[in-house]
Order: C-alpha cells, then sequence, then structure tokens
C-alpha cells in the first residue's frame, strides 16, 4: 500500500515541503530503499527506522519497501525523516489510520522508538503556518520552539508507541498549549556588571552608544587596559529583544541546532566571540551546503573579535559587505543562501605588536615596519564601516587601590534603562519598516525623514566634513551616530553637541 | 565439523527447493552449477525463461530471515558466475532469449520441521 506524509526541507533559512512517500509492496523481493537525493545521515534512517518499529512492539514487514523523498531535486539533509518513514510504514502496513487533517511528521528516532531533539522545529512551525496545516508532530525535546508560533497545533511526541495510540484514538497526545512572546521576553540579569570596571568613563559611553544605536565600535589600547572586560560587559547592557527580532534570531539557532533540548525562543542578545583562528567559512558562512557562520549567529546581538588584526587578511575583509548591509549571501554549487548578519561588530586591538605603542609609561620596542604590518590589517575600507573609534588608555593602577568606591560606575542596569528608552524611541520611529530595528540598520534615504538636524548642527557638519575629508559613508554614519547620542537625551532633534560627539569618535580613526 | 553441517544443511535446503520448484512447473537444468568464478545453487527453466535459482536456508529467527542475507553483493556475485555461465554453457542455453535470477527462501524450525518457503521471481 501507498502512504504520503507530510514533511519539511531546509535550503539555507528557506523551507520546502517534502512528500514523503512510502510503499509497502506485495509483491516482490523484501528490502527497504529510499530514494530522493539523500544524504549519508537520512540513509541511515533506515536501520533507525527499522529498529525503532520494531522495539515499539510491532512486526515489521517482510516487503519491498520503497521510500521516495519528493521534490528530487532537493537535497535532503539530517535525521527528521525518521519520524515520517516510521509512520509512513506502519499506516502502510494498516497498523494506524492517517488523520484525516494535513499534518507535519518530523523528528529523530531513537532505537528504542523513543524521539530525539532535532534541529529545525521552529522553522517547520513557521512553514506549517505559511502552509496553513494545523497540526504538527514534533519530539517532545523540540516542541517549545513550535509553541510560540500561533495558530498551529503542536503535539509533542516521547516516542513511536504513544503516538500510534493517539493516531488510533486509544490515548490523545495533548497539543502544547500557546506560549506568548512576550511572556518570555521578560527579565534577564547581566553576567558582567560595569560597574566592576574601574575608570575608563569614556570607553563606557562609547559602550553606550552602541549599543543603543546598533554602532559598530573598534577599541584600540595597551595589553590590560580593559578592553575585553568592556566588551564582555557589554553583554549585559544589550537592549532587550523585541519581539520580531527575537524570531528571527530563534530561526538561525534552530537551524544550526544551537537551541537547547527543551529550549524555547532565543531570550538574549547573541553575544558571539569567535577566537582569532576561526576560518573564513566558520566566520562568515559557507560549506558545500552552506551553514551559517558567526556573523548570522550573532545576528541582532554583538560579534566580538578580540585581537582583530590576528585575524586571517581574508576573514576580515569578507565581512566588508555584510557589514554594510546586513545580510550575506552564499553562493555554492549547490545554491545561494542568504542569510541575515545584522549584528553590532565591536573589535579590539593592540595599537603594535608588543602593544604599548603610545603607553607614557611603557617604551615600544616595535620596529616601524613591524608596526606598519601590524596596522595594514586595519584596512580603510573596514575601519570606514566601523561608527565608532576609541582608544582605551592604560588605567593606573594607584587609582585602583586607594577608593573604589569613588571611582565605581554606574551599574549596567541603569545604563540599560537608558538604552531601553532610547531603543523605544527607535522602534517607534521604525515601525512602519519591515528591516529597520536600530539607527544603524537606517538606509541613507531615511536619514533625511528621521534625523533632522538644527541649522548650528548642519553648519557644523559642514565644516567637519571640509576639515576632516570624511567619506560620504562615513558622513552618513556620522549622522546616524548623532542619531542615537539625540536619542538617548531624548531630543527630537540632532542639535550641534550631538554631531560633535559623534564626531570625536569617528575623527581618531581617520587619523 | 561445523562445515560439514553448514554443507549438508545448504544441501538440504537446495533439495526442498528444487522439489518446490519443480511442483510449480519449472524444469531442472543443473544443481550446483561450480566454476572458477562461483557457483549457483539451481539452474532451472520456467516456460521460455532460464532462471538462475539462490537458495538461501535459516533455522530459527535468531540470525535474521534468510532474505536479509541476499545482499546487493551477493547479487552482483550471482550475476557474475550466471554470465559467465551463459558464456561457458552455449550449447545448454541456445534455445533461451530470456534470463532471471530468482531466490528461494526457506526457514526452518528448531526442530528441522519447515516453518515457510518463499519464492522471488525476478530479484
Amino acid at each position: 500500500m501507498l502512504t504520503k506524509i507530510l514533511s519539511m526541507a531546509n535550503v539555507g533559512l528557506k523551507t520546502e515541503n517534502v512528500d514523503v512517500e512510502v510503499n509497502v509492496a506485495e509483491k516482490g523481493f523484501p528490502g527497504f530503499g529510499i530514494v530522493g537525493l539523500v544524504s549519508k545521515a537520512v540513509e541511515e534512517t533506515k536501520e533507525r527506522v527499522k529498529t525503532a518499529i520494531i522495539n515499539s512492539d510491532l512486526e515489521f514487514p517482510t516487503a519491498k519497501i520503497t521510500v521516495n523523498l519528493a521534490p528530487a531535486d532537493v537535497v535532503k539533509e539530517g535525521s527528521a525523516y525518521d519520524l515520517p518513514v516510521a509512520i509512513g510504514i506502519i499506516s502502510a502496513i494498516g497498523e494506524v489510520v492517517l488523520p484525516k487533517e494535513k499534518a507535519y511528521f518530523y523528528g529523530e528516532l531513537s532505537l528504542d522508538g523513543s524521539l530525539r531533539h532535532t534541529r529545525g522545529v521552529f522553522l517547520l512551525a513557521l512553514l506549517a503556518k505559511e502552509e496553513g496545516v494545523k497540526n504538527i508532530f514534533v519530539p517532545r525535546m523540540s516542541a517549545n520552539e513550535a509553541s510560540v508560533v500561533e495558530d498551529v497545533n503542536v503535539y509533542p511526541v516521547d516516542n513511536l508507541k504513544s503516538l500510534i495510540r493517539h493516531l488510533k484514538g486509544e490515548k490523545i497526545i495533548e497539543p502544547l498549549k500557546p506560549i506568548k512572546v512576550t511572556e518570555i521576553l521578560s527579565d534577564i540579569t547581566p553576567e558582567f556588571d560595569f560597574s566592576e570596571i574601574l575608570g575608563q568613563p569614556q570607553a563606557k559611553r562609547a559602550l553606550e552608544i552602541a549599543a543603543a544605536g546598533g554602532h559598530n565600535i573598534f577599541m584600540m589600547g595597551p595589553p590590560g587596559s580593559g578592553k575585553t572586560m568592556l566588551a564582555r560587559a557589554m553583554a549585559g547592557i544589550l537592549p532587550n529583544l523585541t519581539e520580531r527580532e527575537s524570531l528571527e534570531v530563534t530561526k538561525i539557532y534552530s537551524l544550526t541546532g544551537n537551541i537547547p533540548p527543551g529550549g524555547s525562543l532565543i531570550r538574549q542578545r547573541p553575544f558571539r566571540s569567535p577566537h582569532h583562528t576561526t576560518s573564513q567559512i566558520g566566520l562568515i558562512g559557507g560549506g558545500s551546503n552552506p551553514h551559517p557562520g558567526e556573523i548570522s549567529l550573532a545576528h541582532r546581538g554583538v560579534l566580538f573579535l578580540d585581537e582583530f588584526p590576528e585575524f586571517g587578511r581574508n576573514s576580515l575583509e569578507a565581512l566588508r559587505q555584510p557589514l554594510e548591509d546586513g545580510y550575506v549571501c552564499v553562493s555554492r554549487a549547490a545554491g545561494s543562501v542568504t542569510f541575515p548578519a545584522q549584528f553590532i561588530l565591536v573589535a579590539a586591538a593592540n595599537p603594535c605588536p608588543c602593544g604599548h605603542l603610545g603607553d607614557p609609561k611603557k617604551e615600544c620596542k616595535c620596529s616601524n615596519y613591524q608596526i606598519l604590518n601590524y596596522q595594514k590589517k586595519l584596512s580603510g575600507p573596514i575601519m570606514d564601516r566601523i561608527d565608532l573609534h576609541l582608544i582605551v588608555p592604560a588605567v593606573d593602577v594607584n587609582n585602583l587601590m586607594i577608593d573604589k568606591e569613588k571611582i565605581k560606575g554606574e551599574s549596567s542596569i541603569e545604563i540599560k534603562k537608558r538604552i531601553n528608552e532610547a531603543r523605544k524611541i527607535q522602534s517607534e520611529r521604525f515601525k512602519n519598516l519591515a528591516h529597520v530595528h536600530s539607527n544603524s540598520d537606517m538606509k541613507n534615504s531615511h536619514l533625511k525623514e528621521f534625523a533632522k538636524l538644527s541649522d548650528d548642527a548642519n553648519l557644523f557638519l559642514k565644516q567637519a566634513v571640509n576639515k576632516f575629508a570624511l567619506s560620504a559613508r562615513s558622513y552618513f554614519r556620522l549622522i546616524k551616530v548623532a542619531r542615537t547620542i539625540a536619542d538617548l537625551e531624548k531630543s527630537e532633534i540632532i542639535k550641534e553637541f550631538h554631531i560633535a560627539e559623534a564626531l570625536q569618535y569617528r575623527v581618531r580613526g581617520e587619523n | 565439523m561445523f562445515k560439514k553441517e553448514n554443507y549438508n544443511k545448504g544441501k538440504n535446503g537446495e533439495e526442498m527447493a528444487k522439489i518446490f520448484l519443480l511442483e510449480k512447473g519449472f524444469n531442472l537444468i543443473e544443481m550446483n552449477y561450480e566454476n572458477v568464478i562461483g557457483e549457483i545453487d539451481l539452474i532451472m527453466t520456467d516456460k521460455d525463461w532460464l532462471v538462475f535459482v539462490e537458495v538461501k536456508l535459516k533455522i530459527g529467527d535468531k540470525f535474521g530471515s534468510p532474505e536479509e542475507m541476499i545482499n546487493k553483493r551477493k547479487l552482483a556475485q550471482i550475476k557474475r558466475v550466471a554470465e559467465s555461465y551463459l558464456v561457458l554453457e552455449n550449447d545448454t542455453i541456445k534455445n533461451f532469449k530470456k534470463y532471471r535470477i530468482d531466490a528461494a527462501c526457506i526457514v526452518l524450525n528448531e526442530d528441522q520441521t519447515l516453518k515457510r518457503i518463499n519464492h522471488y521471481m525476478n530479484i
């Protein structure tokens, strides 16, 4: 008998319906074959399904079983076809009757018949909503991912036996209660606190601006001045994820299997700090079957590149296009895939190989050639895309010893409060624009409408552009930073001193 | 000693398969054909077909079904021997234009009584 089960395949973040056709023939030499452009993991489905069915107290049919995953021109990856194939076989031998209503089946089987956490369940739920399919059957461990998608009944399945009982109508599996996204997105306590970092008020202010507007930031300073600590503390002042943003991030994390078993939406902005030996593909994304890289995993969050010049030149230069566009398009022989990559780049570097160039207390031991070679990595095009350039000077240890209370700064919670308010202004401003969430996302055409300058500011800006020979891109980015500074002060119009502050972060990099 | 035992079992199975297929209207040409490349359990004719039959016998189901034992590799081996047979024994086969490979799978109970015998055409 022939049965047809609905399941899903994905190419990058795009999903597609897959019909799992199972034929259990009455005639022919017994065997079990899967066709339909399947990868190795899907080939192994045969063994898992066979053993799982036997261990669920059913007899595996001694017959010619042919499974076809249609459409045949899409590569099927992963282990998620175990459940649809198993259900297909069980219903083909007449053990259960499939529900009349369309439903997706998705999940990896364990040899004992239980279902394992499977990546991509969130994407499945979105596909079901799009296709108007009401019911999805997924592993219980992954079901929470899907339960935030509205209008879809998510049936959490423990094992094959319980699903068979459900389909027979003996013991019904209750669908999960839908979870409201806003309920999940509440309080998160920061890991690192800004008040733990002594001194460096300038750097803290710059990080606040970066977090509030989503601007890229570059920190340069001698070793031990606190660059890494500042960057890590930044994770604690990032604004809360909005509902839209959380769904975007969850999509990527569900695809890569980065959501832990039982987990649901991603609630915290991602903070990724890949090591400088990370390959270009690891950073940007790629592979023969394109996979998102670190920049996509940092989507709507922070990508922290410590020891920036130590990264491979190719990797750094590959950042140029995604930094500008907010997405990365990976093309391979198998096809072309677009991954979102709207992240805040936080880069940290020493001024020279020994780290003490420009340090008033310690002498730099590097030759001119060494310094030149080191700084060559910080190419113009990359630096031009960074809005805030910052020098983090060495902290005078004497100051640390006298009075800690005196130089203790604000706590992360206070800073975050301001940032959240600034973000609120921004999301109100961009509520009609689908892909713009913060000031840094603005396209240049939006500036006229959303970033109005006072007359003083306009004049000041003109002078600055001429004096410092700013590039066109720098000019627009300068206005965006000024917009954020104005938002932090809840000023509707960008004033002269907003531009001035934005300019001081820009000009350092130009020299 | 065990080898001998298995050999006898196999002979038994081939004998059973032969009788079963003869009853079905097949005619025997050769049993346990052997050349340098390998051997074929039964070579029979079914109407205008020349049929090469692989016989598998299992006692009990502890070690899986006989069907599982005939995989792609085994099939390729039978094919190779069959092709060599067609070349070497030109006289006997000239009346036949169509050839195929069949399988006969026999399962015995522990007490040597017959549990089932299945015949698969054109595997």
